[in-house]
């Protein structure tokens, strides 16, 4: 069966707004929770099909515009069915100016004779953020399906304002590699990959740098900066489900950074816009809505600055932010160790 | 010039280009214990060679040639090096083949000038290109009338061998024990070369997930000898 799923979201005030859209069936694209429930758009892939089968393809097209901000779920992991010819996924991305996409998919559970080739697409404009994750798992741990797909390719090319950027290039061929050995999965049998590409990349390397200084007993990883304002992780573990929280932990994370590092880049800019004219009355709605913003989530319980203190006080609230990112994060992973030593006990 | 003679020469470990201060994320396998003696040692040599040098900078070198072979503009090694800029993720990795490159160039331009080995190095220099060794080394050999099948088996041992005297050095293995692994695998070498030119265009910088975590935690080592 041929699937379309077309996503456009578009910034209109404040918030991110799902403008034109389109899916087929066994697919259903719908709001994830309240659509009004925050500023940046929220929506999930839902399928009615228990997963995919031969000769399957599935175009998704997403294009976040100017501004706009959309997390795009979906609901299960993607089951692969045992097929004879094989089927497809093709993701195309276009990450308009200052745009901020994120996506961690559920891991991909090839079954028996699987073959399956995903190709995705990414074009990421000046100023925009792409949160971007992918799970592999060796397929049906617990009913010995392990490694028993034929084959599993999956590409990814990231474009940023036209040149290439990074490209990831992934082929498993359970029956001519040996792909549970050394260099592959080495024993584990899930694979994760994160991309963090955009204007922050390089400030949140400085923090992982400081935040994931441990190892850890069921995933293994490493992290680099893969490309100019790129930012690339890779895990392997034995768990589907731990490793994709530890994905969708990081990618929170990355998140968060961004988005309070667009509340500091949009309230420098107000400073600079107050410091060159501060005689006229400047209020912008850019400022309004950083105004809103930092008094609503209680960020900061500064007072608008006046020209004269803008520069300490962008500069303590950078360090602020980076405190409390910082914090987060260390929680987060903290948290994240303590569920699996707690299911560690149950089992 | 002698073929033969300048692809020794261009090929030797002592070759003033810094190969040796590389090990390409083998410090982190014998760091974690992972390659920890001759036998090890033979299992890493041999996967790298198949699984990763194959699809990775033989074959970004077997792409050079070609491009070289077929006269085209300056434009296609361009936009060959972009795309293996984007393939080569480790940071580490992507550094240490344009610094090879970079030193690799300037060596040789003081032998004698290759016009598209001086019009590489220029690009890298302004930021045109990034540099690449494989794509330097092809392009360097392709010039001094050296056939594909040396200039390639050539390179593939030059990349065996640097696996073996780290190993040498870090295991450690004995120097006995790693002269065997170079004879030994000769026939793969073979048997890769032969292969290269039919590699699915498709596959080109396949990666092997594991390694390619390995060569990113050499970035947070704490004793490290090597610079990847």
């Amino acid at each position: 069966m041929d699937s379309i799923i077309k996503i456009n979201v578009e910034r209109d005030g404040h918030q991110s707004r799902l403008k034109e859209s389109y899916h087929n069936a066994p697919y259903k694209l719908t709001h994830y929770g309240s659509p009004r429930a925050q500023d940046h758009l929220e929506m999930i892939i839902m399928s009615a099909s228990p997963g995919i089968m031969d000769k399957d393809s599935l175009v998704i097209d997403v294009h976040v515009k100017e501004n706009a901000q959309l997390k795009l779920f979906t609901q299960s992991f993607n089951k692969l069915h045992p097929m004879k010819e094989g089927a497809s996924q093709e993701t195309n991305v276009l990450l308009d100016k200052d745009s901020v996409f994120n996506y961690v998919p559920h891991p991909v559970t090839p079954f028996k004779d699987s073959i399956f080739k995903t190709v995705n697409t990414i074009h990421v404009n000046d100023g925009a953020t792409l949160i971007w994750g992918d799970i592999i798992s060796a397929g049906r741990v617990h009913r010995d399906e392990v490694f028993a797909f034929r084959k599993l390719h999956s590409i990814t090319r990231i474009y940023q304002n036209g040149k290439l950027l990074v490209t990831d290039n992934q082929c498993l061929l359970p029956q001519e590699q040996p792909v549970s050995d050394l260099l592959f999965f080495e024993g584990y049998t899930h694979q994760a990959t994160l991309i963090y590409c955009g204007p922050f990349a390089k400030l949140m390397k400085g923090e992982m740098d400081e935040i994931l200084t441990m190892e850890y007993e069921d995933v293994s990883f490493g992290f680099t900066e893969c490309a100019e304002n790129t930012l690339l992780l890779r895990a392997v573990g034995t768990d589907g489900e731990l490793l994709y929280s530890f994905l969708t932990m990081l990618a929170q994370m990355c998140w968060v950074f961004t988005q309070d590092q667009l509340v500091t880049k949009a309230e420098e800019t107000a400073g600079i816009v107050a410091e060159t004219a501060p005689k006229e009355a400047v209020s912008t709605g850019t400022e309004k809505k950083v105004v809103k913003r930092v008094a609503a989530k209680k960020t900061t319980a500064r007072k608008k600055a006046t020209p004269k203190e803008t520069a300490s006080n962008m500069i303590d609230a950078k360090e602020a932010v980076k405190k409390k990112t910082i914090a987060k994060g260390k929680k987060a992973v903290k948290k994240t160790v303590e569920q699996r030593t707690v299911s560690k006990k149950a089992v | 010039m002698n073929p033969l003679l300048t692809l020794l020469q261009i090929n030797d470990s002592v070759f003033p280009i810094g190969s040796f201060t590389h090990s390409y994320g083998l410090e982190t396998y014998i760091h974690k214990g992972i390659v920890n003696d001759s036998n090890s040692t033979e299992a890493y040599a041999e996967k790298m060679l198949r699984y990763n040098f194959f699809y990775n900078d033989a074959a970004f070198f077997h792409e050079t040639w070609k491009i070289c072979e077929k006269k085209a503009l300056k434009q296609k090694l361009i936009e060959l090096d972009h795309l293996i800029t984007s393939l080569k993720s480790p940071y580490e990795i992507r550094d240490a083949s344009k610094k090879l490159a970079i030193r690799f160039l300037k060596v040789v331009e003081s032998f004698q000038s290759v016009r598209r080995c001086k019009a590489y190095l220029k690009a890298i220099q302004e930021g045109e290109a990034h540099g690449h060794y494989a794509m330097a080394f092809a392009m360097y050999a392709h010039a001094q009338n050296i056939s594909l099948d040396d200039a390639l088996s050539a390179f593939y041992y030059n990349s065996l061998n640097g696996i073996v005297t780290n190993c040498a050095k870090l295991v450690p293995i004995s120097q006995m024990d790693g002269q065997k692994i170079l004879f030994k695998l000769q026939p793969l070498i073979r048997e890769l070369v032969d292969k290269q030119a039919d590699m699915d265009p498709d596959m080109i910088g396949n990666c092997c997930i594991v390694q390619d975590i390995r060569c990113m935690q050499h970035e947070k080592l704490y004793t490290r000898i090597y610079i990847s």
